[in-house]
């Protein structure tokens, strides 16, 4: 019951996300967590909602919640990675966007985050190619994000 | 308008070229994500509007590199108009209810030339509409193609990691732009679809070369433009090309290309990027947008004037559509 309640507390802070509505999708998360704590996915609705708002060490400590629930939690990997990356530690921010792209190797943040990472540690060529295949990536979704925009005119 | 301020990661030459930017400026720049945002992104700039501080909005799901490209372009457009506000005064194509006049008077002749041809007319109401309609919309081209141009190729020799995304940006804005007016060829007159098309197949012909990138070839890249790839000359005289509007689009085009090679040959893309650098940017677009404007006998359609004259001009832009609907057709218009 109260994971059942959690789940629409999910999707009700998803919603507010959505809207940029932040104060109101973290109310949201907190009771979800409150309810279920052991829902990976809530840790990591919450660290997204926090990296938004500027709050990345709380978001790394979700992060790493949701990655303890679920080692293979992709998401949640990449989204450490940016995460480590707002806050300069580069060197963890490659390890756990190369983690996010072995378990999701279609995640053009990742890369992107991989790549800036790189960059800033001097690995210009190895910053080139994750930013390339970034861009692959990337493009791919502009041209979904196009498509279903005549779709819907 | 639903923005998403963005913290969000960006590569180091971006970074780089933003804080320059805001430094030799002197200014701030917000970055914001907004699901309703342009493909080519939007900016807000101080030397535009009445605003503390410059915005640069793109779409929200641009999280890598597609947004890095639109935010060097549009840094490029603002140190731009800054320097032109540094340097001597930043000026904008405006209108007045004069020049609305004369611009609608030139369409409504050359839209009646064109219905003479017609066997189905356009109803009366509709071709009234269509006369500010097609005046705003050659006002707002103006106002973009002879900049564009200008920053690609900038960003282009300034920013070497980014090129392969400004070709994927240049290549999806060329189709979208020529895609423009498509609904309403059969509406507008001859002379401004193929002006349109004209100015657009000019840019990305200077865009092909300059890149350098023959896939932005619009005889490659546009298909209403494939068949005139390696078209020989017997086979162009011998077919009735001549009569379309997309041939007729290329000669004049060809035309334009010349007008820019002339203009943008002269800059020297790779020199210091200093306030001096941009406001000879700002001289080679202005000349560029004259030369341009001559061609098309448009020069006495605008004005050069500062942007809050033009922020004036879009308020009253329906009294000048009004005014000049009576000067041109007296009596015969009601008063609203």
């Amino acid at each position: 019951m109260a994971v059942k309640e959690a789940v629409e507390l999910l999707k009700k802070g998803t919603s507010f996300a959505r809207r940029t509505k932040y104060r109101e999708a973290l109310a949201c998360y907190d009771k979800a967590l409150a309810l279920d704590p052991a829902s990976a996915e809530g840790w990591y609705l919450r660290a997204s909602v926090l990296i938004e708002t500027g709050k990345n060490t709380e978001a790394l400590v979700d992060c790493e919640k949701a990655i303890r629930l679920n080692p293979h939690y992709a998401d949640a990997w990449s989204k450490k990675g940016l995460a480590l990356f707002n806050l300069e530690r580069f060197e963890e921010a490659v390890f756990a966007c190369t983690r996010a792209l072995a378990l999701n190797a279609n995640d053009a943040t990742a890369w992107y985050v991989k790549g800036v990472s790189l960059d800033e540690l001097g690995k210009s060529d190895e910053a080139q190619e994750a930013y390339g295949r970034s861009l692959e990536l990337e493009i791919i979704l502009d041209m979904d994000a196009e498509r279903k925009k005549v779709r819907k005119a | 308008m639903i923005a998403i301020k963005a913290e969000m990661p960006l590569s180091k030459p971006i970074r780089r070229f933003l804080s320059r930017t805001e430094e030799t400026l002197d200014t701030e720049i917000s970055l914001l994500r907004n699901p309703e945002a342009e493909p080519g992104g939007t900016l807000v700039d101080i030397y535009s509007y009445d605003i503390e501080k410059n915005v640069i909005i793109f779409p929200a799901h641009y999280i890598g590199l597609l947004k890095d490209f639109i935010i060097a372009k549009h840094c490029t457009h603002l140190l731009i108009k800054g320097a032109a506000t540094k340097k001597a005064k930043y000026l904008v194509c405006s209108y007045n209810g004069d020049t609305v006049y004369r611009g609608m008077r030139q369409i409504y002749f050359d839209a009646l030339k064109d219905e003479a041809k017609k066997d189905t007319k356009l109803p009366v109401k509709k071709l009234l509409q269509m006369l500010f309609i097609l005046y705003n919309h050659f006002h707002e081209d103006i106002n973009e193609v002879p900049w564009n141009p200008i920053t690609n190729a900038s960003v282009y020799y300034r920013m070497p990691k980014i090129r392969k995304t400004q070709l994927y940006h240049v290549m999806k804005e060329s189709k979208a732009d020529m895609d423009e007016m498509m609904d309403q060829e059969s509406i507008i007159p001859r002379r401004y679809f193929v002006l349109n098309k004209a100015m657009f197949y000019a840019r990305d012909m200077f865009l092909a070369k300059t890149l350098p990138a023959d896939e932005l070839l619009p005889t490659i890249n546009i298909p209403q433009m494939k068949k005139f790839n390696h078209l020989e000359v017997k086979e162009m005289l011998t077919t009735r090309w001549t009569h379309t509007a997309w041939y007729q689009s290329k000669v004049f085009g060809d035309n334009m290309v010349e007008i820019l090679d002339k203009h943008l040959g002269l800059v020297d893309w790779g020199a210091e990027p200093s306030i001096d650098y941009y406001y000879e940017l700002y001289r080679t677009g202005v000349n560029l947008t004259n030369h341009l404007l001559a061609y098309m006998t448009m020069k006495d359609w605008f004005v050069w004037e500062t942007p809050a004259h033009l922020l004036e001009a879009h308020q009253k832009k329906k009294e000048y559509e009004d005014e000049a609907l009576k000067k041109i057709f007296g009596d015969l218009i009601a008063d609203s």
